[in-house]
Order: structure tokens, then sequence, then C-alpha cells
């Protein structure tokens, strides 16, 4: 009985991958429209400017880069995470530039790009404590609990003292009273939370990470040329500097929320 | 089945939180009682200079969660400490005494023991004077007459009668010391519900981390309460002096 099921739903999905044969690149170039899911309230990967009232962000630049790679219009579509594996697969939009981490559960319904972007578990500690991962063995570190950040480093770093606390500005306030050395989140978290802390000048966040969540393109499954394309025109883009452009255009060091970047195109 | 139950690295964690609890209620109970039994003394000595302070202490203590007096020792007082003592505090060190070595605790422990023994020793004040006052005012007056001196009417007279009239609300208050220093996990002490929040994070096995932290808690009050019930055996009669 499963097996007969399992071979209609082979089935079914082999006429679906079908009828996904038809070349979504083409159909992009002629209706002259790119339609890109982006989030509308995450900062600074994609939020409505209170000025513009568009939406903007990191992701968007992408987005309008690879519009005018095309040469054709762009057309955003706000999406929040859940929806962003439905937009792609009920074919609303082209492809998802939404802070879409890479998993593999994910790349099962979905194709992915290279990783354009990697936010990594990172620590803040007082400016001139801590230069690298090695040290984190003797440390006290603080962390949020029960959040991955806690496991991987246990993991990691058998050798550190955890302190956990019930959220990031608890952390933050034991790291300035100096009962813990460092605390550890993700990157954009941290470089979030530092931007309103006033004596920031203190503290910095080191320029390495633990471990990597890598953001891609989400593509449609199957559309293995529109991939192609895609990540040829992600190299291209970190060649010719524009990438360091946008990163810098949103975490640079003029901006609210300075954060060295790690990652570069084509890295992994 | 087997895979219901928790790994020993995961018990050993319980354990070790389990430990801690109990050292830190149990240091902490110890310093309440001492610190209790002054302020009892200070609350009823006769010049108002002892016993405003005292009364000062009881209802600041009494009348604030004990979550935020655990905030206050470990992050408010750390902010107006001097740089370089917190650092010390934060550091460990050791002493070699004649024959032991003795290691200073991590500033969560100072913090919490702080918190919780300042606390409890505030109603564990209250449940002296209770005793005190459960001292019929006749025994005193007559030791008075027996030429016994101030001080030995308190050594001899009251304070023993009013030990054990105190004793069962005094168990009660060590058995809440227990119970609240569950609490100390908000300032990052390791102890028993801290541990099993960290099991229940790692295995997503809830009811096995908080059944078990619970088990120990229960049977942690089960024990006091059976000791209170064999040491009142051991010394019956209310107020009878032997």
């Amino acid at each position: 009985m499963i097996r007969k099921f399992r071979f209609l739903a082979l089935l079914a999905l082999s006429a679906l991958a079908g009828v996904a044969q038809a070349d979504r690149l083409d159909d992009i170039r002629k209706a002259g429209v790119l339609r890109v899911a982006a989030f509308d309230s995450n900062p600074p990967f994609g939020f409505v400017d209170p000025k513009s009232k568009q939406i903007v962000g990191l992701d968007v630049d992408y987005a309008r880069e690879l519009a005018s790679k095309l040469g054709v219009k762009l057309q955003l579509v706000p999406t929040n995470p859940a929806n962003r594996i439905p937009l792609l697969s009920a074919n609303k939009v082209d492809i998802v530039l939404a802070n879409f981490t890479i998993t593999e559960e994910r790349a099962k319904q979905v194709n992915f790009s290279i990783p354009y972007f990697a936010s990594g578990q990172q620590f803040i500690a007082k400016k001139g404590t801590l230069k690298s991962a090695d040290q984190l063995g003797s440390l006290r570190i603080g962390v949020d609990k029960g959040t991955t950040n806690e496991i991987v480093l246990r993991e990691k770093y058998p050798g550190a003292t955890l302190v956990a606390y019930d959220d990031t500005p608890f952390a933050f306030t034991a790291l300035r009273n100096g009962n813990v050395q460092a605390i550890t989140q993700d990157g954009p978290k941290l470089i979030g939370l530092l931007a309103n802390v006033p004596d920031k000048e203190n503290y910095e966040i080191p320029p390495f990470s633990i471990s990597d969540d890598l953001i891609g393109a989400g593509l449609p499954k199957d559309e293995t040329r529109f991939t192609e394309y895609v990540n040829a025109f992600l190299r291209e883009l970190e060649a010719s500097g524009k990438a360091q452009k946008i990163y810098d255009a949103w975490f640079g060091p003029s901006t609210k929320t300075p954060l060295t970047r790690i990652f570069r195109i084509g890295d992994k | 089945m087997l895979d219901q139950l928790l790994a020993p690295k995961y018990v050993g964690w319980l354990i070790d939180g389990f430990y801690v609890t109990l050292a830190v209620s149990a240091l902490a109970s110890a310093a309440a009682t001492v610190l209790g039994l002054l302020l009892c003394l200070a609350r009823l000595a006769p010049t108002r200079w002892l016993a405003w302070p005292a009364l000062a202490w009881l209802s600041l203590f009494r009348n604030t969660p004990l979550l935020v007096q655990l905030f206050f020792w470990y992050f408010g007082l750390a902010a107006l400490m001097p740089q370089g003592l917190l650092e010390w505090l934060n550091t460990p060190h050791h002493w070699h005494l004649a024959f032991f070595g003795v290691r200073w605790p991590p500033f969560e422990y100072v913090a919490g023991f702080t918190g919780l023994t300042l606390f409890t020793a505030a109603f564990i004040a209250e449940e002296f004077r209770a005793g005190v006052r459960g001292v019929p005012p006749g025994q005193a007056v007559a030791a008075r007459a027996l030429g016994l001196r101030p001080w030995q009417v308190w050594r001899y007279v009251v304070i023993p009668q009013a030990f054990r009239i105190a004793l069962p609300p005094l168990l009660g208050q060590y058995m809440n010391a227990v119970k609240n220093s569950s609490l100390t996990m908000a300032i990052g002490l390791a102890e028993l519900s801290y541990a099993s929040r960290q099991v229940e994070t790692e295995t997503f096995k809830t009811f096995q981390a908080f059944g078990i932290a619970t088990l120990l808690y229960i049977g942690t009050v089960a024990v006091i309460e059976l000791a209170g019930q064999w040491v009142q055996r051991r010394r019956p009669a209310l107020g009878a002096v032997r």
C-alpha cells in the first residue's frame, strides 16, 4: 500500500518537474519584469523606509542589481519568513531575496544560489580583550538561555565557562559589570544591540565567528539555468566590488550598525 | 522506552545543579539564622538607635521581591563597585590553609548567597520575635528577681524557650530558602532550576528535565520536614525547660 502511494507521489513529482522545464529565465525576459520576494520589516535586510515608504535594504539592493543586469523592471513582493517557500512554489515570485538561510530541509523544496551573506555567531567584548577564537576556551562568556548559541559554544569550546541569562540585554549588563568577559549571539543581533548602548566606544565585535548561517537566494526548484545565471551574477558583483559597496551601505563603518565583513561571495 | 530516559551526562548536570542548590540554601540558612537572631535582638532592644534601623531593614527586605533584590546584588551593586574589586571578585582565587584549600566562588554564588541570606534573615528575625513574644513576660521578671543579670535572662531563660517555640516556623523558612534559591538562576547561578532548563534546551525532554528537578526539590523539603518532626519528638513539651 505504502509502496504504491510512494510510486504515485513520485509520478506526481516527475509530472511537476516536467512543467518546470519551461525556462524561467526566458519567461522573465519575455515578461520584462523580475518578481522578487523581500522582507518588509527586517532591517537592514528588507524594511519599509519611513521617509520614502518604499521597501529598501541589503536584499533589495541585490534585487535591484539583478533586475538591471537582466534588463527588466523590478517588482517587489513583501513577504514574511513563513511565506517564502509558498510564494516560490506557487509561482508568485521568481526569486526570494529575504535573508533566506540555506538549510538541507529547504533545499529539498527550492534551489539555492551560492551564499551572498553569512550571519554567524559572534561576540561582544571590551575593546582589546578578545582577539581570536582560541581565547574562548579560557573565558567566562554570557549566553542567552535556551538558544542554539549556548549549545554551539559548549560543544566547540568545552573549556569556556558559560553563564546563561534570560535575554541579551541582561547578558550585556553582566559584560559591562565584568561578570563575564564576552557575550555571544548572532552578529547582526549583536550589532543592533551595540547601536543602542551609550558607551559603545568601549566595546567591539571581534571580526570572527564560530558558526555560519549562510544566506542565499531562493529559486524555483529545478530551474538550473536560472540558478547558474544568479550564481554568475553574484560572483560578478563581488569581483566588481559592488557587493562590498552594498554591504557598506548597510553595515559599513559610517552606518549605525558597523559590522566588519567576514564573509565574501565565493567563500563557500 | 529507553530513549525516553535522560543520558547520564544530563543527569550529571542535574546532580551538579542539585549540589549547588543544597550548598547555597544551607549556607544561606545558617548565615540567615545568626543574622536573624541579631536582628531580632536589635528589633527588641530598648534603645531606638538599634530598634529603628532593624525595623527599617525588616521592612525593606520583607516587602520587596527576592528577584529584584538578587538583581540588585548582582547587577546593581556590581555597577557601583570600583573596577578592581569586581575583577578580583570575578577571578578564581585559591588559598591554602593548614589542611585544605579554599576556593573563592564566582560572583554569581556570592551575589546569590548574599541576596538569599539577607532576605531569609529578615523573615527568620520575625519568627524569632514571635518566639520571644511567646515566652510569658513573667518569666523574665522572675529571673531578674532571682538575681540573674539581663544578659543571663536572655541567655538562659528567654532565648532557649523562644527558640523552641520558633522552631517549626523556622524550619518553614529553611524550606522557603531551598525553594527561593531557584530564583538565583536569573543571575546565572547554575543551581537545580538552571540545570533543568539547560537540559531541557539540549534534549527537548521537557517532562524528564523538570520532573527530576521537582522530585529533588520535594525530596529536600521532605527531609527538612522529617528532621523537624524528629527534633520536636525529642523535645516535646512547648516551653518545658529541662
